[in-house]
């Protein structure tokens, strides 16, 4: 042992932990303020995100072959479920249609360009995910080149699943609900009940055991029962309102028993990201 | 000794092929892989850089350095958070060496030296997260969710890789 620990190496292991030490240090910084890596980052991220979709090519056609089979066996009884599914939504549909529509005219009216809720969205696909336990953290294939900015709000399928944690020119990277990490982003939500009044508040946590997410320090007493809608509230930052986060699953205290604490069920699969939206909000923006 | 076989084309092309899966396998599998609350991390670069060390024989190829660009990669493009993989890899290839030269590897004693191998990725990234705090979870936790299934993952990728990774390293120095 003495020998292993010889001065030399010693030395050279303790300036090694040193430098990562520093290294981490800067780029977590850097991460935390700045709202693009450095160039060089950025560029040496697409170039190794160019060959990454190269290579990702046939790994997902050999995936898509064998969920293709496994489709083909459900489809009939999806078929009966969508049936009637399909009755109901073109209803709201066309309830939809005319309700835009008034919207539109009265915000004419009122000479109101973009309202909270309005949003582009730019569609991207999902080439990597990173391997590791303490960021659930997706690679996606658009980036400042598709009009991209850090923090935007990420959707897949039917509800909120993430946001944008680093921007590159041709990829970013998207942090997404489930990461309980310290310095994850915050996201301001508000519930609605059935009586109409409002809850505003923002996530504070992830449950990863239950995969529910958690919204804490509300001190209002406003009634809110299992089921009500969660959406975004697009206060602050660069975040439309409107966008669906999910349900409420239970309503509770925290564990001090002072404030009220709600856990939501999330309105996406977090688990299961193949093609993900990415909100831009046509509103002005407060930062 | 390198330069005259094929090796010097198919290590760097083994290597980031086995990097780029690790991030693939995990967006095409997430429900598999990244199953709540257990989080398998799959390490296939380093079981390339770990059987390159049994394999390479005579050929000295400097692993320690591409073990380092193979890190450096990992940091920037995967996690965004520079300087955690740039250093655990050559320790991982610089351990792999010293118990090369301290007893006769084969399959079975390939796979433990590979186990002590992926479990100090997993704690070392531990701890690295822990330290800026992009985790908060608990030792124990990491034990139970993330270690217990990484190892169980990667050394299913070690049996079912070893004999093909063999073939194709004496290919590739013939």
């Amino acid at each position: 042992m003495n020998k292993f620990f010889s001065n030399r190496r010693l030395v050279i292991v303790i300036v090694c932990l040193i430098v990562s030490f520093g290294l981490m240090s800067v780029s977590v910084a850097i991460r935390n303020k700045r709202s693009t890596p450095p160039l060089i980052q950025q560029f040496g991220n697409d170039v190794v995100g160019l060959v990454n979709r190269v290579i990702a090519w046939p790994v997902n056609g050999l995936k898509g072959s064998v969920t293709g089979v496994s489709d083909l066996l459900n489809t009939y009884q999806e078929n009966q479920r969508l049936k009637s599914q399909v009755q109901e939504l073109a209803q709201t549909k066309v309830h939809d249609q005319s309700v835009s529509q008034e919207n539109k005219r009265l915000k004419q009216e009122l000479k109101l360009n973009h309202a909270l809720t309005d949003y582009s969205p730019v569609n991207a696909t999902v080439i990597a995910r990173t391997p590791s336990s303490w960021e659930n953290q997706v690679i996606i294939d658009k980036g400042s080149a598709a009009g991209i900015k850090k923090n935007m709000p990420v959707l897949s399928g039917s509800g909120l699943v993430g946001r944008v944690s680093e921007v590159n020119r041709t990829n970013s990277k998207v942090e997404l609900l489930s990461n309980s990490s310290e310095s994850a982003n915050r996201f301001a939500i508000s519930i609605t009940n059935k009586s109409g009044s409002t809850v505003n508040g923002i996530i504070s946590g992830f449950d990863n055991a239950k995969n529910q997410i958690e919204m804490g320090n509300i001190t209002s007493k406003t009634k809110i029962q299992k089921g009500d809608k969660v959406v975004t509230s697009g206060l602050g930052g660069i975040m439309p309102a409107g966008l669906l986060v999910g349900t409420v699953a239970s309503t509770g205290t925290d564990n001090y028993g002072t404030a009220s604490k709600i856990t939501i069920k999330p309105a996406a699969d977090i688990s299961e990201l193949s093609v993900v939206t990415v909100a831009i909000r046509q509103a002005q923006t407060t930062n | 000794m390198l330069r005259v076989t094929k090796l010097r084309y198919g290590f760097p092309i083994g290597l980031l092929l086995f990097f780029y899966l690790d991030g693939i396998l995990g967006a095409v599998f997430p429900k598999q892989l990244f199953s709540y609350p257990y989080s398998m991390s799959s390490y296939l670069v380093v079981l390339w850089l770990v059987l390159s060390v049994f394999f390479e024989d005579q050929i000295h190829i400097p692993l320690e350095i591409w073990a380092a660009i193979a890190g450096g990669l990992f940091d920037v493009y995967y996690t965004g958070i520079f300087g955690i993989f740039v250093f655990v890899f050559p320790i991982v290839v610089a351990l792999t060496r010293a118990c090369y030269k301290a007893f006769p590897i084969n399959f079975l004693s390939g796979l433990l030296v590979h186990f002590i191998d992926v479990t100090i990725v997993c704690t070392l990234s531990y701890v690295g997260n822990l330290v800026v705090h992009l985790t908060s979870a608990s030792f124990a936790d990491m034990l139970v969710y993330s270690l217990a299934p990484t190892l169980a993952y990667n050394l299913a990728a070690y049996v079912i890789l070893y004999f093909p990774i063999q073939w194709v390293f004496d290919r590739l120095k013939n």
